[in-house]
């Protein structure tokens, strides 16, 4: 693309992207400023004094750190570990393993908190309770309600994103490059360490910084299992701000959210600066792109079973206790009294109340569509910050992330401040929009990890042979993005049958949403209705996941 | 003849309450529906009732508390609230009064409620946010069970209580405070009993609807929660303890707002509610406690036990109590 032509389509997605999250940030930043309860008040910076001199601060932003990084830190290991075994080895059951590597994202993050607090709570925690038996303990070995805890949960809940990001960069990966390493006599872990994780570090980073900011925003995992273990974070913090009293002051909160939006900018200029140099990480150029398999020999059945063990921790486990909940007439420790009272009632109240019912058809609606239109936009964004890499792009980058950085449970208040004064304020094209908008580098991370390493040459060559550069897009650089497509495509749609933050402000009558109604029930403390429901919502979410990846491997086939 | 006239100026007022009704609900039905905000829960059955028996639709808008003065000041200041009732607790009423978000209405649906309940011409209070100790029947031996609140902070519940978090659950701070004005002799007396509640070392939670979730499994035994939930939650094996001392909540109150988009509707929204149909289906299907005379939720013993509305604490109380008790606590 000529430099003129790259030059307009960069300012118009800065003033697309800008529209859609500069907006609700500016109403916050408003109010951060203003006296009173909203975003149009008497300048005033006593919210911000208040908010950082609060002697709790370090305390909790220490706590926050070690959360943020563990969590972060064990997604990433966990999801290049996982994508490597899936994507480059012959181990068994691939098609099994890619799917359950993803399910933790389509379970509601308050659900899959809450099976892990009836597993592993020091009280009657399940595993806790046939530990103590087997080995005839006298206290619980594990108490979830603690930072590892905390750390385990979260970390596990941020392992599809950063698979997601991962595996598209891995599955694109030209082997040739660790061939030539074996060959120059390095050995298969030298290799790995000196060829394709330092190739893969742009991927790598991005689910790391990705990790990074979801975390810092996590409300589900601080509230079921760091309150009860007074274990305090940002968000927890964050919450009794506004929850203590009843003339809520967001704008207190939006100061306090501010700090979390400055690191991550930070985080994203340095992910930046670490992958300036892009073309160190193509892998895709004009010539021999073939990704082979890597044989694991007598490693395959070990390392096969270790995943089995962790897909069972992450998969099988949680969703066990959601069918086994979503069965029994209360919350009950299994035992032959427990099942003997099973029944299907749950289910019947969930699936003949016409608000549920609602609800699924809206989620649905703001998945398919919105993910849709999210993706669009995304491989647009996503190939200016990668392959025009001006300053603007860099501005590009930033501003895609700045409603993503807030912390949730302000940056709802944001879009409804702004939404308010507008004539979509209350309608489903608010959430359509607020959606997007907030989850836009779920889009754009694993449409840029492929970007990265598709070589320009093979643009430059179908320009030369006189194709438009929407013919080159269309045909050249598409088909090579559909792994990246397919996980962002995938991303956007589970988030948005599941998101709740900003549902729960601007839902109105006739808008509800899934998450939105999980969490009347969660509010009602009805178990069962929530799981049945939750159940419904990871069905919903493995449909189209299974589409997405039927219709992605059809594209590629092409 | 005294008495003639007596009866007559009743069945007047009657005929003449009767047909501003019947124009009320005339106007209502043109209108089409009432837009209701509300932070109370599972009330679908009586806005069914309420569409069934009037004609005009009712449309239900969830809202926590932590979200409602900032929801309904955004909207009402850019002109778009479109809330034609409004329901939250009282202090949160009083905060929107205090913004000229509320209309002055008095239901004559009100007429038999106790005086008190009648805050001024716009709010009207029509339930009470009760809390209680609520413990596993089935694990915690009767001779076990609480007498008075000071049992609570006895050696044997270690580690077997729940509650919400009190440094920042409003209701809970209210709740504690009641106890400190209105059970405890002295603030020594009040104190000693919250450092022994803090020395059981209790599991918090975000708010009262986690609470019954772990009574029930057994993870917890007993907790500071709503009698609601034995209702709600049937068949949990769930009780209150019927202490000697008085039950106390939050009072929830109820009024129609200034610009509401239908104001015809609004009222008879509000005379609908206030109705004793309408409180029978809340007490029953609910479990609330509520304060239209004789309707009680089928709670066995709550016919009798004293609940008594707490004083309203303004924002500041209560963030002050919540510091206070975060100490206490050991909340990090």
């Amino acid at each position: 693309m000529d430099h003129t032509r790259s030059s307009k389509l960069t300012w118009l997605l800065i003033a697309i992207v800008g529209a859609l999250t500069v907006c609700p940030v500016l109403m916050l930043v408003l109010g951060s400023f203003s006296e009173g309860l909203t975003a149009f008040g008497d300048f005033t910076t006593d919210k911000y004094v208040e908010v950082y001199t609060d002697p709790a601060f370090f305390e909790v932003m220490l706590n926050t750190t070690i959360f943020v990084l563990g969590s972060s830190t064990l997604s990433t290991v966990l999801a290049v570990f996982l994508a490597y075994l899936n994507t480059r080895t012959d181990i068994p059951f691939k098609f099994l393993f890619k799917i359950i590597s993803i399910i933790p994202m389509m379970i509601p993050h308050l659900l899959f908190s809450v099976s892990w607090a009836l597993l592993l709570n020091p009280s009657n925690g399940l595993i806790n309770l046939g530990l103590m038996e087997a080995f005839s303990l006298d206290n619980a070995p594990f108490n979830i309600y603690s930072m590892w805890g905390m750390i385990l949960i979260e970390g596990l809940l941020d392992l599809p994103i950063a698979y997601l990001i991962i595996a598209p960069a891995m599955a694109s990966f030209d082997v040739a490059l660790e061939e030539s390493s074996r060959v120059s006599g390095a050995s298969s872990w030298r290799t790995l360490f000196r060829i394709t994780l330092p190739v893969l570090r742009p991927a790598i980073l991005a689910a790391f910084i990705l990790g990074v900011v979801r975390s810092l925003a996590s409300f589900a995992v601080p509230s079921v299992i760091g309150m009860p273990g007074r274990v305090q974070v940002l968000a927890t913090h964050l919450y009794e701000m506004i929850a203590t009293g009843f003339a809520t002051d967001y704008g207190k909160a939006a100061a306090l959210g501010m700090s979390v939006l400055v690191a991550s900018v930070t985080l994203i200029v340095v992910y930046r600066a670490l992958t300036a140099e892009s073309e160190k990480y193509v892998t895709i150029a004009g010539r021999g792109f073939r990704p082979t398999v890597i044989e694991l020999g007598k490693a395959r059945m070990p390392l096969f079973f270790v995943v089995g063990v962790l897909s069972f921790v992450l998969i099988v486990l949680p969703v066990a206790v959601l069918l086994y909940t979503s069965f029994v007439p209360y919350s009950m420790v299994p035992s032959a009294r427990a099942f003997s009272m099973m029944s299907l009632k749950h289910w019947h109240d969930v699936l003949s109340d016409p608000i549920s019912l609602l609800s699924l058809k809206n989620s649905l609606f703001l998945a398919v569509v919105g993910a849709t239109l999210g993706v669009i936009l995304s491989i647009f964004v996503a190939y200016v910050i990668v392959k025009v890499k001006t300053r603007a792009s860099g501005v590009l980058d930033s501003l895609s992330y700045l409603s993503f950085s807030f912390p949730g449970i302000v940056i709802g208040v944001g879009f409804m401040w702004f939404f308010v004064q507008t004539p979509l304020y209350a309608t489903i094209w608010a959430l359509l929009l607020g959606y997007i908008a907030t989850y836009l580098p779920y889009g754009i991370r694993p449409m840029s990890s492929a970007f990265i390493q598709i070589h320009s040459h093979l643009e430059e060559s179908s320009l030369v042979c006189g194709a438009s550069p929407l013919t080159t897009m269309r045909r050249i650089i598409v088909p090579l993005l559909v792994p990246g497509i397919v996980s962002g495509w995938i991303l956007m749609a589970s988030m948005f049958v599941r998101e709740l933050t900003l549902s729960v402000v601007l839902s109105r009558p006739g808008t509800e949403v899934l998450a939105v109604q999980i969490l009347r029930f969660s509010e009602d403390g009805l178990w069962g209705r929530l799981s049945a429901l939750g159940i419904v919502m990871i069905g919903i979410s493995t449909a189209l996941v299974v589409t997405a990846t039927l219709i992605g491997n059809r594209f590629r086939t092409v | 003849m005294k008495k003639l006239f007596a009866a007559l100026f009743v069945v007047l007022m009657a005929v003449q309450a009767h047909a501003q009704d019947k124009s009320l609900l005339d106007r209502a039905r043109t209108e089409g529906k009432a837009s209701f905000y509300a932070n109370i829960t599972a009330i679908e059955p009586i806005l069914k009732a309420f569409s069934a028996d009037t004609g005009v639709k009712a449309e239900y808008t969830r809202i926590s508390t932590s979200k409602f003065v900032a929801t309904a000041i955004t909207e009402f200041e850019a002109g778009k609230l479109m809330a034609d009732v409004v329901q939250a607790p009282l202090p949160v009423l009083d905060l929107l009064k205090a913004r000229g978000v509320l209309a002055s209405y008095r239901s004559p649906a009100a007429a038999g409620y106790p005086d008190w309940t009648k805050k001024d011409d716009r709010i009207q209070l029509f339930g009470i946010e009760y809390v209680a100790l609520i413990y596993n029947k089935e694990r915690v031996k009767a001779a076990d069970v609480p007498k008075r609140y000071e049992d609570l902070t006895l050696p044997k519940w270690k580690d077997k209580i729940v509650m919400a978090n009190p440094a920042n659950h409003a209701t809970t701070i209210s709740w504690l405070i009641g106890l400190k004005e209105n059970v405890f002799k002295s603030e020594a007396d009040w104190r000693k009993f919250l450092a022994g509640l803090a020395a059981n070392k209790p599991m918090f939670v975000a708010s009262f609807g986690p609470t019954p979730a772990p009574i029930e499994s057994g993870e917890k035994l007993i907790g500071i929660s709503m009698p609601k939930y034995i209702v709600t939650k049937a068949p949990a094996p769930l009780d209150w303890a019927r202490v000697s001392q008085p039950m106390m909540g939050t009072p929830r109150a109820i009024a129609v707002t200034s610009k509401a988009p239908h104001p015809a509707a609004a009222r008879a929204f509000v005379d609908y509610w206030l109705s004793k149909k309408s409180m029978d289906i809340l007490a029953k299907d609910v479990g609330e406690y509520v304060l239209a005379p004789g309707v009680y939720p089928p709670i066995d013993g709550i016919s009798k036990a004293k609940v008594i509305a707490i004083r309203e604490l303004s924002d500041d109380e209560i963030q002050k109590w919540g510091a206070e008790f975060k100490k206490i606590f050991d909340v990090k």
